[in-house]
Order: structure tokens, then sequence, then C-alpha cells
């Protein structure tokens, strides 16, 4: 039985699960989970993705905000923000703020 | 301190971070071997309870080799005398990793330089104990070559002044602070695969005091490269001491925050070298401008033939 693909709805509003640490290093943000013990360097782009993950903001919001930023991108910014969503959930960094 | 009648020798309690153990023997040259290559991990705190023993007697196998012992449980077999040290030394870093509580610990040498520290963080083989050790030959305060501590409440890295470990492929370029060049007065002949040179009073390696980090040199070395630093940026030095800390997961956020006021408050560089001097000539530069300064005028008296008139 195959699991359920975790799904970062546009309406969904994602929120940094506590207990992960942020260090900002250059343009990149490298984070430690004590929970699940991961180390992960997030880039520029996935960097301004997870600060924005605080609960009010929602992904449809962040795509909105970004492609405003960077129109010339705006093609890939949707799918783009949304994988960078769904991974953040996997990992567990990332909750939806109504789960 | 009393000595047990079984033993000849026994060390001064000793310690390395908050691993605490003292090392006895049944042969008085290797004791003095011992005494001189350790001295280094002296514990100030003289009446400290040992927690473990290191024993080194002789092996029942002929031709003068040792035993070695931890708490009564055998390490090795059969060792020659620098081997049997090295064992001991090998498993006091063990130990001292283990007990990393109050640390972050890196794979790591570091030097002090005119109050600020250095790290030199890398995998075994990267040249950082060479480089540490020429470093510590130049006259800046040793630390570690091995086994980097930064204090996490005080944000200091402490010494954990073990022997400097000298691998066979950098006995060469060492040998003035070899066994050879400075032998414990009454010791065996040297016989091992590397050397543990003795570091602290009386060696003219001085150990160096707690320090807060200012300096990451990353090095690698490369038979016949030119010898550069290069800087690195915050993100790259972030991950060359994340691959080379050891106890990340024991502390956690308070670890990765600290790694990262590190990487952010350091000026950082890579460092590809082929030649030793080179590479000390070129971090003395960097990291203590006044002892380079110091030494090129030694090196240019010496040049003279100590008479300060030009060739």
């Amino acid at each position: 039985m195959h699991p359920e693909p975790v799904r970062a709805e546009g309406g969904s509003r994602p929120v940094r699960r506590e207990g992960a640490a942020a260090v900002e290093l250059d343009d990149n943000v490298a984070l430690y989970d004590d929970v699940g013990q991961l180390l992960i360097m997030l880039n520029s782009s996935a960097a301004v993705i997870w600060e924005g993950c605080d609960g009010r903001t929602t992904v449809d919001d962040m795509v909105r905000e970004l492609t405003a930023a960077h129109p010339d991108d705006a093609a890939l910014i949707g799918e783009d923000v949304r994988q960078t969503v769904r991974k953040l959930i996997e990992l567990g960094l990332v909750v939806d703020a109504e789960s | 301190m009393g000595i047990d009648r079984e033993w000849v020798h026994r060390t001064p309690n000793l310690s390395a971070l908050s691993y605490r153990f003292a090392v006895r023997t049944d042969d008085l040259s290797v004791g003095r071997q011992i005494d001189a290559a350790l001295a280094g991990l002296r514990d100030h705190y003289e009446t400290a309870f040992v927690e473990h023993w290191y024993s080194l007697t002789a092996a029942e196998t002929p031709g003068g080799t040792l035993d070695v012992a931890r708490d009564g449980q055998i390490l090795a077999r059969g060792q020659q005398s620098g081997d049997a040290l090295g064992w001991v030394v090998w498993d006091v870093n063990r130990a001292a990793a283990d007990a990393g509580a109050d640390h972050l610990l890196f794979h790591s040498g570091a030097i002090e330089a005119d109050g600020t520290g250095v790290l030199i963080p890398g995998a075994s083989g990267s040249g950082k104990s060479t480089l540490t050790a020429g470093l510590v030959r130049a006259g800046l305060g040793y630390l570690t070559d091995e086994l980097a501590a930064l204090h996490m409440a005080s944000g200091r890295l402490v010494p954990y002044p073990k022997p400097i470990t000298v691998k066979r492929g950098s006995f060469a370029v060492l040998a003035d602070i070899g066994p050879d060049a400075c032998p414990a007065p009454g010791s065996r002949p040297w016989a091992g695969q590397e050397w543990q040179v003795a570091v602290g009073e009386g060696t003219g390696r001085a150990i160096g005091t707690p320090c807060v980090p200012g300096f990451v040199i990353v090095p690698r070395h490369d038979a016949g490269a030119a010898t550069t630093l290069t800087p690195l940026s915050d993100t790259q030095t972030f991950f060359a001491m994340a691959v080379n800390a050891v106890n990340l997961v024991e502390h956690g956020s308070a670890g990765t925050c600290a790694l990262g006021q590190l990487a952010r408050g350091c000026r950082c560089f890579s460092l590809t070298f082929s030649d030793l001097d080179e590479a000390c000539r070129l971090v003395l530069d960097l990291v203590s401008p006044e002892t380079a300064h110091a030494r090129a005028a030694t090196e240019a008296t010496a040049a003279q033939g100590g008479t300060g008139r030009a060739p």
C-alpha cells in the first residue's frame, strides 16, 4: 500500500514546528531539527519560503509574493513553492496550522 | 600519591577534557617516556579522583614488548613502546570525545595566536596535525592536534594538550621535534608507527590559553600543489565544521547555533599546501603577523651567519 503523498494545498497555512533551530549563513539558512536530529541547509529561495511558514500566510500568498518579487521566474515559482513546502512537511519541520 | 607495590611507576593524575586517568607500568624507562609524553595533560587538581587506569606491562612474548590495558581490560598485546603509548593516546582521545557534555567537539587541530583561537578542521590525511605541529613549532600556543573543544558556556576553545601525534609520512618534515631530537631522560629508544611529541613546560612547545576562535583554516595537503589560501563563505565554513563535528547531535540546536556563530564570527579559509614551511609562513602572516615578523628576522639572521652582515 503506497503512503498518501504529502500535499501543500494553495489554501494551507504551513507553520514552522517548534524545536528547529535556524542559523542564517550568507543567503542560506541551516536548520537543525532536535526531534529528527537532522541538519539541513536551505538555499536562499527555500529560506524565504521557510520564513513565510508563519501559520498565517497561505501557500498561494507565498506564490503571489515571490512572483511579484521575481516576475521573470513566474512560471516556475508556483511549483517550486509547493515542492519546498511539501519537502519541509515530509521532514517534519513544518505542519499545517489547521491540522 | 601512593605507588601500588605491583607497579614501579605511575604518572601524576591526568585529564583529557573531563576524562580523568593515570598510567602505571612495571618498566621504569617506559614510565619516564610516558611522563614526558603526557606532561601536557597533567591535572591541575591533584586531589581529583583517578577514574581510569591504564597499565603498560611486559608482554609474555619475548622481545621487550608491552601489553596495554585500561581498567584491567586488554586494549592491545605485544606492542613496541611507541605503539603502546599510541594505544593509550588513541583510547584517551576516544574517551575524551565520549565525555564532551560541556564542549562542542571537532576533528580539528587548534592553536592560540596572540589570544585568538585558530581552528584547523579536517579528516585524517588532510594535513591538520602536521600543520598544527608546524605552527606550534613556529611559536604559536598549542591547544590540540586532533580534538578541538569549544566550551559551550563561554564560547572559548579550551586546551586539550595531548601529545602531538606525528604520522610516519610527516617524520621528515618534523624531524626536529621528533623523539630522536629530544628524548625523555632515561627513556627507551623510540619504536613505533607514530610519534607522540610532548608539549608543555620544558619542551619548547607552549600550551595555549583558552581563547575565542577568530580563524578557521581548512587544510588540504596535496603533494606538488602550490600553497594557496582561499577565503571561504560562512556557508562553506559551516559545512566544513559540521562534517568534522563529533557530538553535534548531543548538543542539538544549541550546537547548531554555536556552529553558526563560529562560521559568521571567524575569518575562514581553505589552505592547499604541499610544503609545510610555506604553509606555516602563510598562516602566520594571517593569524599572527608579529610572530611571522619575528621568525622572518630570525631566519634572516641565521642566513647571515648570525653576524648581521649581508651575504
